[in-house]
């Protein structure tokens, strides 16, 4: 299939360049977009979690700057106030966000459609006032700022993150298997129950499936890639701020995963890819970026719905392709309860 | 779930009701229900529209809970529980509008009805090495004549296939009961005969609650046959017994007189 | 001490009918359109920018009472023909185009009123004295205008045929349809009806708020806020509810501050969603 082949080339050659990041690019543009590749590739698990959500279970979340706001400040504050080391802060920063996914999960999946997108952004939005009223912990919208401890010792040597190659290879690394993870999950048979529940709720309780609990499952897992991206966020900036909690972060991600092409594993990482690239591109010469942010978003959601790699299958027209979620006319609606 | 072997009638009627009442409103869907259906036998549920056919449906399934009253499944009381608990039960069902999983494929579709049946779904292994369930998938693509429309989205197929494969949705999952809500609906004369040929199969190894409005299906393969009018049983009984039944003609036509319908009947 | 307490409810009862305005504008959108219109804040935040531009072009305050609505009315209207009708309204679509379209439209204000906050002054100058305390006299009268445009919106909804034609739709479209009612120039009409509300909202809060591009962003949940706990579809509901819990986070803003009022507000929506998801007014929908 001449698909298929092209997809191989195309992964080879994305992989390739990839590894080859932190030597090639400053070679031939400017060492600044080694960290701005570094950016892309952490917000794009932030949006791999709206995927998840959206493209894989048909929830659509606008508040999951909330769980990265939990990973960013579970690094930050374990080792700023706590002390910790590099691990157990990088722990503490998934594990928190992990346990407010399951904390906030067990309410807000229990509605659907319109009410649990608003109650997504009402929990951000309740913690992000928290966050801001209480100054002296969090900084507020200004943030704190800390000191990277190292990775790990090895025979006497310091690594840390503050290399920007081995931050961009930790990154990278952390990322990929991330992804690895989701797409063993969407290909396992819990993913196609999460499928199941996406295309059909109704139909999938009648065939026996816990609606409430596959949903309650994919928001704690998304919860935990957007910890993870939380957490590198922070080791990348070495700052952390009540203001990456407003809805207008989630609502981003949003925008770039359905630009990208919701439903679909590289979806993410190309509409954050694109967006970010921009900002970059656009904002040094004009400050209004967030005009054609705005443009963009709407041109794709009128012309190309499916985003860009939603294009890109439908062109090569594999039948039986996972499509974008569409809405399915059913009799009833179904109540998730637990 | 074992199914059952038609001809053996069990002590245990399949499924029974008590009182069973609903509401909506002011508008009394299922009013005081009492109903019997022993195993073993096709049962046929008519009726005029809104005679809470389809109300019944969705209270024995979970979709709705009953103001008043119990239902109790092969002599469990099933009343209140949610659907899924009472998917795993063993009833499953079709639905009025056909409704299956759009953007999976056929194959999928069949797929996850089977593995629905677990307890847990594994996360992290590839659903491809399940060998049993793609087993079971392709002999039920088979069994219902979609093996060549396997890797189409279910969305993409006709009203008829879709049928079908609802159809085959009901087999893979090896039901205890099987309520099947108006299966020929819409339907063009030839998928109505490939459609009631399945049913008859299936009727042999698995109790069936069928819902209709096609007088000749229903007078064709159904053994009871239980007439609901406004919420209430206005007559039940055989086929024969039912297609001379003054009131029965009377709820579906008004006319007393009117022999058309016992025409059909006797003829189907 | 008890002057603060004074002085804060009332103007949270002001600022809680003109909301009111605002957040009917998001429940006609929200209820008959079925969009969550996250730009909706941002179409307040126009109303008070046009407000000022119709100042300082003509000296005259008032004509922003016309200009911003009127606008408002033929923007609302080209959006959704433009941008919602060709996605069908479809609910994670439209989220996402209205995100975009708030990013354009505090933007585009941004490019052309500039990025420093602006402040119209008090039209009407001068406090009146009232249960002890001085109040401004503008504040009273913006509070009269909202209240005024409340009702005859309400009257617009039950005697025109515009009017029952958007009850009509939102109560049951097919039925609409079948009876010949337009449905699709409803939706165009009602969302210019959404924006002129929210700008009209705009023009009349300019001048006890400021003039910013970024003055949508705080309204916006509080709209949201209002209908939800006012009932979705339930536009007196939509009223009582804004009026109310600006009523009460003005209470709560005296003894603690404006923070916490706001989380107290946010609490009792998710309890809504949670526990009541109709709202809590029953009785006046539809």
């Amino acid at each position: 299939m001449r698909r298929r082949s092209l997809e191989i080339v195309l992964a080879m050659v994305g992989g390739t360049f990839l590894i080859s990041v932190p030597w090639v690019i400053p070679a031939l543009i400017d060492s600044f977009w080694v960290s701005v590749i570094t950016e892309i590739l952490i917000w794009s698990l932030f949006a791999s979690s709206v995927n998840l959500l959206f493209g894989y279970v048909g929830l659509l979340s606008f508040g999951q700057a909330l769980y990265f706001g939990f990973g960013m400040y579970g690094v930050a504050l374990g080792i700023d106030h706590l002390g910790l080391s590099f691990w157990p802060a990088f722990g503490l920063g998934i594990f928190s966000a992990m346990a407010m996914a399951l904390v906030s999960g067990v309410f807000a999946v229990r509605l659907s459609s319109h009410y649990f997108a608003i109650i997504t952004v009402v929990f951000s939005l309740i913690f992000y006032f928290l966050a801001v009223s209480d100054k002296p912990l969090t900084g507020g919208d200004d943030g704190i700022n800390f000191s990277l401890p190292p990775l790990f010792s090895f025979d006497g040597k310091v690594f840390s993150l503050t290399d920007p190659t081995l931050q961009y290879f930790f990154v990278l690394a952390v990322v990929s298997l991330c992804l690895f993870l989701m797409h063993r999950v969407i290909n396992s048979p819990l993913g196609k129950g999460f499928l199941a529940v996406r295309d059909n709720d109704l139909r999938a309780s009648l065939i026996g499936l816990n609606v409430y609990v596959l949903r309650l499952i994919a928001f704690v897992m998304a919860g935990c890639l957007t910890g993870v991206s939380g957490a590198l966020f922070a080791f990348f900036g070495r700052y952390a701020s009540a203001s990456y909690m407003f809805y207008q972060v989630s609502g981003e991600a949003v925008v770039w995963t359905i630009v990208g092409g919701a439903g679909t594993l590289f979806g993410p990482l190309v509409g954050t890819a694109l967006f970010i690239v921009i900002r970059e591109i656009v904002s040094s010469h004009w400050e209004h970026h967030s005009l054609i942010v705005g443009l963009l978003a709407i041109l794709a959601v009128i012309f190309a719905p499916k985003g860009i790699v939603g294009l890109w299958n439908g062109w090569v027209n594999r039948p039986g392709e996972r499509e974008a979620p569409r809405p399915v006319p059913q009799p009833l609606t179904l109540q998730a309860e637990p | 779930m074992s199914a059952t072997v038609r001809g053996d009638v069990l002590a245990e009627p399949v499924l029974r009701t008590e009182n069973l009442t609903k509401r909506f409103g002011g508008l009394v869907a299922v009013d005081n229900l009492s109903i019997t259906l022993a195993g073993g036998r096709v049962h046929a549920i008519i009726g005029p529209n809104g005679a809470g056919k389809t109300t019944f449906f969705n209270l024995v399934t979970g979709l709705l809970s009953p103001d008043s009253g119990r239902i109790f499944f092969r002599g469990r009381d099933i009343t209140g529980a949610r659907p899924h608990v009472i998917s795993r039960l063993g009833i499953k069902r079709t639905l009025q509008v056909k409704s299956v999983f759009p953007d999976l494929s056929v194959a999928d579709n069949l797929w996850i009805t089977r593995q629905a049946r677990n307890r847990f779904l594994h996360a992290f292994r590839p659903a491809a090495r399940d060998t049993e369930t793609r087993l079971r998938v392709e002999e039920t693509l088979e069994q219902i004549g979609l093996a060549d429309l396997a890797a189409r989205p279910a969305g993409t197929l006709s009203y008829g296939d879709v049928a079908m494969l609802e159809i085959g949705m009901a087999i893979i999952s090896e039901p205890s009961l099987l309520l099947l809500d108006e299966p020929t609906c819409g339907m063009s004369p030839a998928e109505t005969a490939r459609a009631v040929g399945k049913i008859r199969e299936l009727s042999r190894t698995i109790d069936l609650v069928i819902i209709e409005h096609d007088m000749d299906v229903v007078f064709g393969i159904a053994d009871d046959i239980t007439v609901l009018a406004q919420g209430a049983i206005l007559a039940s009984g055989g086929p024969a017994a039912i297609a001379e039944d003054e009131r029965v003609r009377e709820a579906y036509l008004g006319r007393p007189e009117d022999e058309d319908f016992v025409e059909e009947a006797l003829n189907a | 001490m008890k002057d603060t307490v004074l002085l804060l409810a009332m103007n949270g009862l002001i600022w809680g009918l003109i909301i009111a305005l605002i957040a009917l504008g998001l429940s006609v959108i929200f209820g008959l359109l079925d969009i969550i219109n996250i730009a909706h804040g941002d179409f307040f935040m126009v109303g008070t920018v046009l407000a000022w531009f119709s100042l300082s072009l003509t000296g005259n305050f008032w004509i922003g009472f016309v200009v911003a609505p009127l606008v408002g009315f033929i923007l609302g209207a080209v959006i959704q023909r433009l941008v919602i009708q060709p996605i069908h309204g479809a609910a994670a679509l439209s989220i996402v185009a209205t995100f975009g379209l708030s990013l354009i439209l505090q933007e585009t204000v941004r490019i052309t009123f500039g990025a420093t906050p602006g402040r119209i002054l008090a039209p009407i100058p001068g406090t009146v004295h009232l249960f002890g305390v001085d109040y401004d006299v503008y504040r009273l009268f913006a509070a009269a205008v909202a209240l005024a445009a409340l009702g005859g919106f309400f009257l617009f909804l039950q005697h025109t045929k515009l009017g029952i034609w958007m009850r009509a739709v939102r109560h049951d479209r097919e039925t609409a349809v079948a009876m010949g009612i337009p449905a699709k120039r409803v939706y165009v009409l009602t969302f210019g009806i959404g924006f002129a509300l929210a700008a009209f909202g705009g023009a009349v809060a300019a001048p006890i708020t400021t003039v910013d591009f970024r003055g949508g962003v705080d309204v916006l949940p509080f709209c949201f806020m209002a209908v939800i706990i006012g009932g979705l579809g339930n536009l007196p509901g939509t009223v009582a509810a804004a009026v109310l819990l600006s009523f009460l986070e003005g209470l709560i803003q005296s003894i603690a501050d404006p923070t916490s009022a706001r989380i107290s507000s946010l609490v009792l929506m998710s309890a809504v969603l949670l526990l009541r998801p109709q709202g809590l007014f029953k009785g006046f929908a539809k």
